[in-house]
């Protein structure tokens, strides 16, 4: 069946991606670009879910979806410069285009803030896929209680995002920054996002936090906020795995009971103690 | 019309000469060694159905080891790259197929058909009929017995043959197959009396003749008891030679890798089968849960086929097969963990 994916709304083939044409290209940071993707007919979706991108004869990857939809059908993916596909990705120009699968997975709870103190924690890359839910936040900021950003960077230069998070801090947004390594100009704190606690002013019993970074910052992060008091069931993480499909079928991020790309990828401290029976 | 039905030997190749007409006829043949293979018929005479499992098992035919997907040519005045869908849509029939993995196949589709549909799976599975055997004489590596797989079916097939010496009782499972036999209703009778008792003394003859009785209910008890201990899934990981013949033969191996080839004119978007006791498959760039280790490798393999598959899926994710009994170099397979198992907790109660 030829398939000019100009006209393929209907995507009967679940593999088959659609196509989405560079509309912006943004450098972040040394190895970060934020790319505005536009589709021909507006996708749905929400924070925390992913499309698999693909570059023909690279591959396909996973990865996070870093805006709000739009109505005029535009996507924001933040992406760092890593390996095959995400070197083939950062050689695209503007205008060019890009094939993209999705949007898959579960997304972050949202409901479980209502009224709530928020707490996000974000390390790294980390902080592109907590953008959107930031960006909510700002958009209803009523529904939730008060929002605080602890935000770590390996250093000063690496910081994704740095004008807006400035903007977001005058929305209201109480924001803390940290790296791992300061420079001159850095007057900042210096250390783990970890080391941050003191700088939220929240109870933590009664918060929630959503985290997204690298697994030893998630790890630990989940660990100490526990110990603060705050309910498994709110602190929600979202994971990494090896991904081939996307869509439940390949088998490669498969972790015990659970797939990450269905059934997360975005989980609760409560589960990831009850059913990773693999440790 | 009557699902069951008596089928002479002498007209077999007849019907399956007529059926052959519509679809690809694949069905077990030797090959230049003794192993038996699926593959396509070309002389019907060939087929060999008093015979060991084949390698790998029939699921090949739809879950293929290779499986083109996609092309991809970059028209150079059209704004949008042109994709072909490489969906396979032969039509084919499986004859000789065994119950086990007639068994096999309805977990599969459990398994690929639900939540997101995979289409490459379904394209095939929609496009093949099966005819399956019943098993007069399991080979000694066979344990479907204790799972209910085999070595007959009560549902589940298209068609089941029972092999009478001079004629076949022929069932009818499903409307594809059906259609298929009304085509050549001629060829039919209904059976007597002494067809039903003949195939009923199929069943027991073939019932008595197992060797192994293993009870995968058990295993799982004892792993959900956590009376299988680390160090066991350790001595079961440095026995493991990463050869990945359990994964690539089982009919419930379901892994797959996706890669990207270049031809002619563009890029062609291929899937491979995937081995879970391969070192790379949970390879990341630092990812939370990395499988690393081989013994939790071998111990996932064990856990989704024992724990996983029948909260998910309804099943064992293993139909008694014996495929890998046949193939492992290790002695770790299905039967010999859960012969090994059971061993273990008689002396613990011996103890
Ligand atoms: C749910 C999810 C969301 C993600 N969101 C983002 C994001 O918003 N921005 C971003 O920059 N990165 C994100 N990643 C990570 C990104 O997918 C990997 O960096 C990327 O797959 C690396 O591919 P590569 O070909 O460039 O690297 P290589 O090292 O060449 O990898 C080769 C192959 O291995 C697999 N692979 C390697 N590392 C990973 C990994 N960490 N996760 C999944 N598969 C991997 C892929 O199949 C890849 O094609 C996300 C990952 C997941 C699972
Ligand atoms: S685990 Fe072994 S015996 Fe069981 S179905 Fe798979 S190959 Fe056959
Ligand atoms: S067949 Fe045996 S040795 Fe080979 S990968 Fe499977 S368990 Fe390991
Ligand atoms: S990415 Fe294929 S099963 Fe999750």
């Amino acid at each position: 069946m030829k398939n000019n994916l100009k006209n393929n709304k209907t995507n009967a083939n679940i593999y088959i991606p659609l196509n989405g044409k560079i509309e912006e290209i943004t450098q972040l940071t040394g190895d970060v670009r934020l790319f505005k993707i536009k589709t021909e007919t507006p996708i749905d979706y929400v924070p925390g879910q992913f499309f698999m991108l693909s570059v023909w004869g690279a591959g396909e990857v996973p990865i996070s979806v870093a805006s709000l939809p739009e109505k005029n059908g535009t996507i924001e993916l933040c992406i760092r410069k890593t390996g095959i596909v995400t070197s083939a990705i950062h050689s695209l120009k503007t205008g060019q285009s890009i094939g993209l699968r999705g949007p898959y997975g579960n997304g972050f709870p949202i409901d479980i803030s209502k009224g709530r103190d928020v707490i996000l924690v974000a390390g790294g890359i980390g902080i592109a896929p907590l953008r959107p839910l930031i960006q909510q936040f700002i958009k209803n900021h009523r529904k939730a209680g008060k929002v605080t950003l602890l935000y770590g960077s390996r250093t000063p230069d690496e910081i994704i995002f740095r004008d807006e998070v400035e903007e977001w801090e005058e929305s209201g947004i109480a924001v803390a920054l940290t790296v791992d390594k300061g420079n001159d100009n850095w007057k900042g704190n210096v250390g783990l996002v970890t080391g941050l606690w003191p700088e939220v002013r929240t109870d933590f019993k009664e918060a929630v936090a959503y985290i997204c970074g690298p697994d030893v910052m998630i790890k630990a992060a989940m660990r100490d906020l526990f110990f603060l008091g705050m309910p498994d069931e709110r602190i929600i993480t979202t994971l990494e795995a090896h991904m081939k499909c996307g869509v439940g079928k390949c088998g490669h991020c498969y972790i015990g009971p659970q797939y990450i790309c269905t059934d997360g990828p975005v989980f609760s401290y409560k589960e990831i103690k009850e059913q990773s029976i693999l440790k | 019309m009557k699902k069951e039905l008596i089928l002479d030997k002498n007209n077999l190749s007849y019907w399956l000469r007529q059926i052959r007409k519509k679809r690809e006829l694949i069905g077990p043949l030797m090959n230049g060694g003794n192993d038996i293979v699926f593959k396509s018929v070309d002389k019907i005479h060939e087929l060999v159905l008093d015979c060991p499992a084949s390698l790998p098992s029939p699921k090949e035919f739809i879950f293929p080891q290779y499986e083109p997907m996609l092309r991809i040519r970059q028209a150079s005045n059209v704004k949008y790259q042109e994709i072909t869908d490489l969906s396979e849509k032969t039509r084919r029939v499986i004859f000789g197929v065994r119950s086990c993995d007639i068994s096999a196949l309805g977990l599969l589709d459990r398994f690929y058909l639900k939540g997101h549909k995979d289409s490459y799976y379904a394209e095939r599975r929609r496009n093949t009929l099966f005819i399956s055997i019943v098993c007069k004489d399991p080979d000694p590596t066979c344990f479907c017995i204790g799972l209910g797989t085999g070595p007959y079916l009560e549902k589940g097939f298209d068609i089941q043959i029972t092999d009478l010496g001079d004629r076949y009782f022929v069932q009818i499972g499903s409307p594809e197959g059906a259609k298929t036999v009304k085509a050549m209703s001629f060829l039919f009778r209904r059976p007597q009396k002494t067809d039903y008792e003949d195939q009923y003394e199929v069943f027991l003859s073939s019932k008595a003749r197992f060797h192994k009785r293993i009870n995968l209910k058990g295993i799982r008890q004892m792993i959900l008891e956590e009376k299988v201990k680390d160090d066991f899934w350790q001595w079961v990981a440095d026995r493991c030679f990463e050869c990945g013949g359990c994964v690539y033969n089982c009919p419930l191996c379901t892994c797959f890798t996706v890669t990207d080839r270049a031809y002619s004119e563009g890029t062609e978007r291929i899937r491979l089968w995937d081995a879970c006791m391969f070192k790379g498959f949970t390879r990341m760039a630092g990812g939370i849960l990395p499988n690393e280790m081989m013994v939790k490798r071998t111990k996932r393999w064990y856990y989704h086929k024992l724990i996983h598959y029948p909260e998910t899926l309804g099943g064992f994710g293993c139909v008694g097969c014996g495929r890998c009994t046949i193939t492992c170099p290790g002695k770790i397979d299905m039967a010999s963990i859960a012969t090994k198992l059971k061993g273990l907790a008689i002396s613990e109660e011996e103890k």
